[in-house]
């Protein structure tokens, strides 16, 4: 058969056909270039016709495990069915090897059909680990807090320096980041107030909103969100790196406690640290809409008494106490979500997701509770 | 199985080390077609660190590596991709992809390099599985695998391009002696039966003297081997005294 020549120079074949007996004579070298034209090539020339038997001759062909496979599959008679099938010629090499080819095999493997959960169970199924998630949080709250005030009232029991380490990575490396984007935030936020409020002719209060609203609400959330997405996710990935590498077992079978042991520490750092850095994001949010202000015509003094006309002792302490609070929900719930990490490096990733969602989540909502705590606080 | 690779790695002078520190000064080996070879040494001797210059994972401070003549270290492009072809490499720790199941890491190679049928792919894969035993296991992942399972597996997926090396880091580290046992009765079954070459980096005796044709001792005090030759041979007859006794007091 000259015509697949073309195709597969290495390999080519021969067919006689006598009343429903075909000899096919293989020549040449089978393998895992020339399988798959070969394959296709065999399958339309055997698959038309009426054949009851099918005599394979391989006494001149060399293959490897992808050669073997296409003689194996015409040898189980599945290019053509109901015909039998007999091979010869094949070296005992060959042989030895295409005994671990098997039919069983293959059609256990396209049986197997993963088990699908119906929507009931599905439901079910989110709604127990749901359960479990939150059980498991007020559990590791419950542990945080009391390794936490332990550690408040036996100083020596924490280890300072893991905690000035954290403090300055999380903290003191975060400022240029902090600075730049609350710096164009504050910008931003005076360049588009100040359009609808020169309507007014109350330009001059863009000063006040700006220093209100720095103060209030974006420089702890800024600053928390920051933690989260620079800090909070390291923590993550880094306990869940250890959870793979079996060092949380470790720490547990030479009885400590991970909570106690790399938990708190950075509990602690980030409670220190989030007030600082709002602190730091509240000024260069200010800062950022000094610009415009000088832009507008306003002079730098008279901006600044706006602000201290503005803003009071309790917006700060508003500002301080959701950042604290912040800092206390980002850093535990990202080191949960690194002890919560399962099996192998997937794992790792999606702690990590988990840790940046559940810490934005939670700095919204419990920024919602103390807004409202305040508000009526100050009615 | 056929295929007419001139199956012989040649090590030539070869220098590696990090960091301005040599780790192995110019050694020089051979290793023959159908042979399983052993690389042997104390801890820190620089074996695994040979291992990865003869796979091409590290680039070697002065040298060559040939892989049935052709230089591992200089080549480039197609040329590096047709020699890595004619090896493959089980990992210490088996580095099979914990996202797949067992069957599509076997398949994994196949699905990149070749275009035959999913039927075909799955069909060899299968065949590779089986035989090293584990085609009961196609459909689990290897978290489910136990430790001498997930090296069965990872041995599937090295050789299912038909490689004619396999190397091996450490293949019994942290299997108990029977699983172990029987992973050497796979490698004898391999080497002799599909006549692949083998090279090994071990510290299990028990494995060395069951399945090594030959084997480099390597010496760190000398930065390079100061043996060479059959296990049981080196056991009894090698010229440096703590060469015989490392050999026989791990075995006692």
């Amino acid at each position: 058969m000259p015509e697949n020549d073309a195709v597969n120079p290495s390999v080519r074949w021969d067919v006689l056909k006598a009343e429903g007996a075909v000899l096919l004579t293989l020549h040449g070298d089978l393998d895992v270039a020339s399988t798959p034209g070969a394959w296709d090539a065999l399958e339309k020339e055997l698959k038309g016709g009426e054949i009851s038997s099918l005599e394979i001759d391989a006494s001149n062909l060399t293959c490897d495990s992808a050669g073997l496979a296409l003689l194996y599959y015409m040898y189980t008679g599945r290019m053509t069915p109901g015909a039998t099938v007999r091979m010869s010629g094949l070296s005992s090499e060959l042989q030895n090897l295409s005994g671990s080819f098997s039919l069983a095999d293959f059609q256990a493997l396209r049986s197997h059909q993963p088990r699908r959960r119906s929507f009931l169970e599905e439901i079910g199924a989110a709604t127990a680990s749901w359960l479990r998630d939150l059980r498991e949080q007020v559990e590791f709250i419950g542990e945080v807090a009391i390794d936490l005030s332990g550690s408040i009232f036996h100083p020596r029991r924490m280890r300072w320096k893991e905690v000035f380490r954290v403090f300055e990575v999380a903290g003191v490396n975060a400022l240029p980041i902090v600075s730049l984007i609350t710096w164009l935030v504050g910008m931003v936020i005076a360049f588009e107030s100040a359009q609808p409020l020169a309507q007014l002719g109350a330009q001059v209060f863009v000063a006040n909103l700006l220093g209100l609203v720095m103060s209030r609400e974006l420089g702890p959330v800024m600053a928390a969100i920051m933690l989260a997405g620079r800090s909070g996710s390291a923590f993550a990935a880094e306990l869940g790196t250890m959870k793979v590498n079996e060092e949380l077992n470790a720490l547990q079978t030479m009885g400590l406690s991970p909570v106690q042991f790399l938990v708190v520490q950075r509990v602690m750092a980030g409670v220190l640290l989030t007030p600082v850095l709002t602190m730091y994001a509240m000024f260069a949010g200010l800062a950022g809409g000094v610009p415009v202000m000088l832009a507008l015509g306003f002079p730098l003094r008279m901006v600044l008494q706006q602000v201290r006309s503005a803003v009071h002792y309790g917006d700060l302490a508003e500002g301080l106490c959701k950042s604290v609070v912040f800092g206390l929900v980002v850093s535990s719930i990202s080191c949960l979500r690194g002890l919560q990490t399962g099996v192998g490096p997937q794992a790792v990733g999606e702690s990590t997701t988990r840790s940046v969602v559940s810490s934005i989540l939670l700095i919204i909502l419990s920024d919602a509770v103390i807004a409202s705590i305040t508000y009526t606080l100050r009615q | 199985m056929i295929d007419p690779c001139a199956n012989l790695i040649e090590v030539r002078n070869l220098t590696v080390g990090y960091g301005g520190r040599v780790v192995l000064d110019r050694i020089n080996f051979q290793v023959r077609r159908g042979e399983v070879f052993a690389i042997l040494g104390a801890s820190g001797s620089g074996k695994s660190t040979l291992l990865k210059h003869l796979i091409g994972l590290h680039q070697p401070l002065a040298g060559e590596v040939l892989i049935s003549g052709e230089d591992l270290t200089k080549a480039q492009g197609a040329q590096r991709l047709r020699i890595l072809r004619k090896f493959g490499v089980l990992y210490q720790s088996s580095a099979l992809f914990g996202s797949m199941t067992a069957l599509e890491n076997v398949r994994l190679p196949l699905d990149e390099f070749t275009s035959l049928s999913a039927d075909a792919k799955d069909l060899i894969a299968l065949s590779k599985l089986r035989l090293v035993g584990l085609e009961s296991a196609a459909t689990q992942r290897p978290a489910d695998l136990s430790g001498g399972m997930q090296k069965r597996a990872g041995i599937a997926r090295a050789i299912v391009l038909d490689p004619c090396i396999l190397f091996l880091d450490e293949p019994s580290a942290g299997l108990d002696p029977i699983t172990s046992a029987g992973l050497d009765a796979l490698i004898r079954e391999l080497a002799k039966g599909l006549n692949m070459t083998f090279v090994m980096v071990t510290h299990e005796l028990a494995s060395i003297y069951a399945v090594a044709n030959r084997a480099v001792v390597l010496d760190p005090r000398v930065r390079g081997i100061v043996a060479e030759g059959p296990p049981s041979y080196l056991r009894d007859h090698a010229a440096q005294p703590w060469v015989r006794q490392f050999l026989k007091r791990e075995a006692a």
